[in-house]
């Protein structure tokens, strides 16, 4: 039986496994409840970018938006954040600038988010924080963006938000059209709980759980990633996470698992 | 798998026996009008369906720029439409004119030729995709 529903987005009283690759571990959380159900499709609007800003353009130089909205032909934005729309209650997230953001107090709460760019040919990509480039190749030889030949998506990104981390969007437009952009939503606000049981996080990890499993582009364990995962949840230093064991290794897992439980926040 | 499906627009005044490339405008394009569409690397163009109307006849030619920032003006036929009489000609449900992008630097443009003298204009359904088949 599948743990997401037909937004993709993971339903009650199922799992949700975030995988770090920097870290080498994984956040297990359950999904207590989701505080948007039925409302998870959200029509935002236009790309932040405003009349007059300069962007980036493939080849060198920069353009000026010609509208607001508007991605330039050729053009390639710095790092987004979906501040609220003006004039509406939206005006009182907890900060304005970003829709999406939580604090370190908001460790029960997890934002997962697909965002879909319309047109669906505009490249895509999030950094995780904002502005530190994420994706690589060849180890650490070749640092992608979304200018690249390679390391972005086009249309859709998919992410969960962590608490007390900013998050950079940045798009790109290959084609030779000014193009009208336009953004949906379909996001999850869930309630969460780490699991407190070393033996089930092992069953999730290994896979004998159902959980749906997300990794993150984040190659770097950046200040601003350690200390979301310090303050928010309580991880420590080489203990980012729930590493992964194998299935023989589950005794080792385990007394691993009950010390990194001990540290964390209730 | 990304599909971007959207409408272009080109008219023109002309006279009789003219040659000439609309000039385009999209829905989803602020601004313009554009000379043609680049596409982007790995995608296909699909046209699925043409509309032609005018008070004049008039033969509407689709073209690819194989090169367009190196060889802008060098261009390759690959499909043509013809209104006969004035009136309009619809070309719709068909199987479409392909053409895909192995390099970013392909782009499609209509052009008319051996046209009456009057009013024309073309609308073409595009399709940008992805897709592997």
């Amino acid at each position: 039986m599948s743990v997401v529903d037909k937004f993709g987005l993971v339903a009650e009283n199922n799992y949700l496994t975030i995988y770090i690759p920097a870290t080498q571990s994984a956040l297990v959380f359950r999904v207590v409840a989701r505080a948007n159900r039925g409302f998870e499709v959200f029509d935002y609007g236009p790309l932040p970018i405003r009349s007059g800003e300069s962007v980036a353009l493939f080849g060198g130089g920069t353009a000026s938006v010609p509208a607001d909205g508007v991605l330039p032909a050729m053009g390639i934005t710095g790092d987004l954040r979906f501040p609220a729309i003006p004039g509406t209650p939206l005006e009182n997230v907890r900060d304005r600038s970003d829709i999406w953001y939580l604090d370190k107090d908001d460790r029960d709460r997890l934002f997962h988010v697909k965002v879909h760019i319309y047109p669906p040919v505009i490249r895509a990509l999030v950094r995780i924080p904002t502005n530190v480039t994420q994706h690589r190749f060849q180890r650490d030889r070749v640092p992608l963006g979304v200018e690249s030949p390679l390391g972005f998506s086009r249309g859709l990104l998919e992410t969960v938000h962590i608490p007390y981390l900013i998050y950079g969007y940045r798009f790109a437009n290959d084609t030779n059209l000014d193009l009208r952009t336009f953004v949906k939503f379909v996001f999850a606000e869930y309630v969460v709980e780490i699991p407190r049981k070393p033996e089930l996080i092992f069953d999730v990890l290994t896979r004998r759980v159902p959980s749906h499993w997300l990794t993150m582009p984040i190659a770097s364990l950046e200040p601003a990633i350690q200390s979301a995962l310090r303050d928010v949840y309580g991880f420590r230093e080489h203990r980012w996470g729930f590493r992964l064991y194998r299935a023989d290794e589950r005794d080792r897992a385990i007394r691993e698992y009950e010390e990194v439980l001990k540290a964390l926040k209730a | 798998m990304v599909r971007w499906l959207f409408t272009a627009y080109g008219s023109a005044t002309v006279t009789s026996n003219a040659s000439g490339d609309f000039k385009l405008s999209i829905p989803d394009a602020y601004g313009g009008p554009y000379d043609y569409i680049r596409l982007p690397k790995g995608f296909k163009a699909k046209i699925w369906a043409k509309r032609l109307t005018g008070t004049a006849a008039f033969r509407l030619i689709v073209r690819l720029v194989p090169d367009v920032v190196s060889a802008p003006t060098s261009t390759v036929d690959i499909d043509s439409e013809y209104l006969a009489s004035p009136g309009t000609l619809e070309l719709e449900k068909r199987r479409p004119v392909v053409v895909v992008a192995k390099t970013g630097s392909e782009a499609i443009k209509f052009s008319y030729d051996n046209t009456g003298a009057g009013s024309i204009a073309f609308s073409a359904d595009i399709e940008l995709t992805d897709e592997e088949e």
